[in-house]
């Protein structure tokens, strides 16, 4: 076996045993229910971040994926761009004007335009994304080289990263809340290297979307029998 | 690339067609020319040079808000005069200050742009009549390779945030509307009468500033009748009233 074959055989194993393994993820999801939901056929939602006025950070990224998770599948939700819902409802859904509290929404609807831009568009839920994913330790050391002979890389290092997200889940049909579901997990991953680093990710934000998206789409479809 | 700084040129921004009536009145905009050319340089933490160049993206913003909140709209350019246009207002925009952060400022993810901008309104008789200081604010999250295009999205955000907040408030701080078909001496004579009592701290800067103001308008006056003054001064107390007899500086937000 030649050095390049073994070298390609050597990163290809590397590869191969870093999507087996992964980093290790503690996930917790649960949701609190203020009212009766359920969703009739043609009608949609839209997912929102709250204000970066107030603090908020949520990413994109994660709106995104939650639009998508829930849109996905044969029981997908028809969704909104959120984009293209705040567009349609300018100025009212801003970060300056949003309404911040569901007290706010009888208002909102008597401003000109804004009941009937909603109607178009059949939104029944408007659910509000709060939190964010943060990187809240880490340590170890790792260290790389390159010479005229070839490279590698020696050491470990490991991080832990915090994806703590709520939804707030408003029914527009009552102009109320209808309760609220949040995610919490935390990832550490790990990227150990012997010539070869391995890196084994804890996917905290995707595994956050997935859980968080899964539990809406059951609070919104589910009528809990009371 | 980010660390090193970045030359930044807006393109013209667009904003939706809001969801509000428009105002009956006859407005002119003036776009001054450092309004419609705003370049902002600066070093950060002495390393990184920015050079932004906000181009005629704000006087696109305006000339497109205004169109949409007034029901009569005359763009004018910054020697254009107004005496002659039949108006209710005259509207001049500026800059005050522009401010950035970008990720190795803040040591967050994001990128900010805080504009603030000053609206100058003037009565039919070319009276400085408000002027009111706004602080807008846009923030994008880190992506792509260079600063360049989430900068970009922090001060187009920030300028959309603008136009909701003098969508939200512009009436409430100026009272612009109650400039609608009003003759200019009544005005002058409501507010010389309100000021009589206690001179208010902005009311000198107001006057050295009339020195500097566009051509008037001549108009046949009326005699000044009692509705005339207090048509400004009954209207609904604000604490964000930044008409000329409040004192400059006072902010909205």
């Amino acid at each position: 076996m030649t050095e390049a074959t073994f070298s390609s055989g050597r990163i290809l194993t590397a590869g191969l045993l870093a999507l087996a393994l992964g980093g290790c993820i503690t996930s917790r999801v649960e949701d609190a229910r203020e009212g009766i939901t359920g969703i009739e056929a043609g009608e949609s939602i839209v997912i929102l971040a709250k204000s970066y006025h107030l603090g908020n950070e949520t990413e994109d990224k994660y709106i995104s994926c939650i639009e998508d998770a829930l849109s996905r599948g044969s029981k997908g939700l028809r969704v909104i761009p959120h984009k293209q819902f705040v567009d349609s409802l300018f100025p009212w859904f801003e970060p300056r004007t949003a309404p911040a509290e569901t007290k706010g929404l009888p208002k909102l609807m008597q401003r000109p335009g804004v009941a009937e831009r909603i109607a178009e568009q059949n939104v029944r839920y408007i659910i509000w994304l709060d939190g964010d994913t943060d990187r809240v330790a880490g340590g170890g050391s790792l260290s790389c080289a390159a010479g005229p002979g070839g490279g590698g890389c020696f050491g470990f290092a490991w991080w832990q990263n915090d994806a703590d997200y709520n939804a707030a889940v408003w029914d527009l049909n009552g102009l109320e809340s209808a309760g609220s579901v949040t995610a919490d997990v935390s990832g550490t991953s790990f990227l150990p290297a012997l010539v070869v680093p391995i890196p084994l990710i804890a996917r905290a934000r995707a595994a956050a979307c997935k859980g968080l998206a899964d539990q809406l789409r059951t609070f919104i479809v589910d009528d809990p029998e009371v | 690339m980010a660390g090193c700084g970045a030359n930044v040129t807006l393109d013209p921004v667009t904003i939706p067609a809001p969801l509000i009536d428009p105002m009956p009145l006859s407005v002119a905009i003036r776009i001054p020319a450092e309004f419609e050319h705003y370049v902002h340089e600066d070093e950060v933490l002495g390393r990184e040079k920015w050079r932004i160049d906000l181009g005629r993206s704000n006087a696109a913003l305006f000339s497109q808000l205004f169109e949409f909140m007034f029901d009569d709209v005359t763009i004018l350019g910054p020697d254009d005069d107004a005496s002659t246009l039949p108006i209710d207002a005259l509207v001049e925009p500026s800059i005050d200050a522009f401010e950035f952060s970008v990720p190795s400022q803040s040591k967050t993810e994001s990128y900010a742009v805080w504009i603030r901008y000053r609206l100058k309104i003037y009565d039919s008789a070319g009276d400085m009549y408000a002027n009111w200081p706004l602080s807008a604010y846009g923030k994008s999250e880190q992506f792509g390779l260079t600063g360049d295009e989430p900068l970009k999205r922090a001060a187009i955000l920030a300028m959309r945030d603008a136009a909701a907040l003098m969508i939200m408030n512009l009436d409430k701080s100026t009272a612009i509307s109650a400039l609608k078909d009003r003759p200019a001496a009544t005005l002058a004579s409501g507010r010389s009468a309100g000021a009589a009592s206690e001179p208010a701290p902005g009311e000198q800067a107001a006057r050295e500033q009339k020195s500097q103001l566009p051509k008037r308008r001549e108009v046949t006056l009326p005699p000044p009748g009692p509705a005339a003054g207090p048509a400004v001064l009954s209207m609904e107390p604000n604490e964000n009233d930044t008409r000329d007899s409040v004192p400059e500086g006072s902010t909205d937000d």
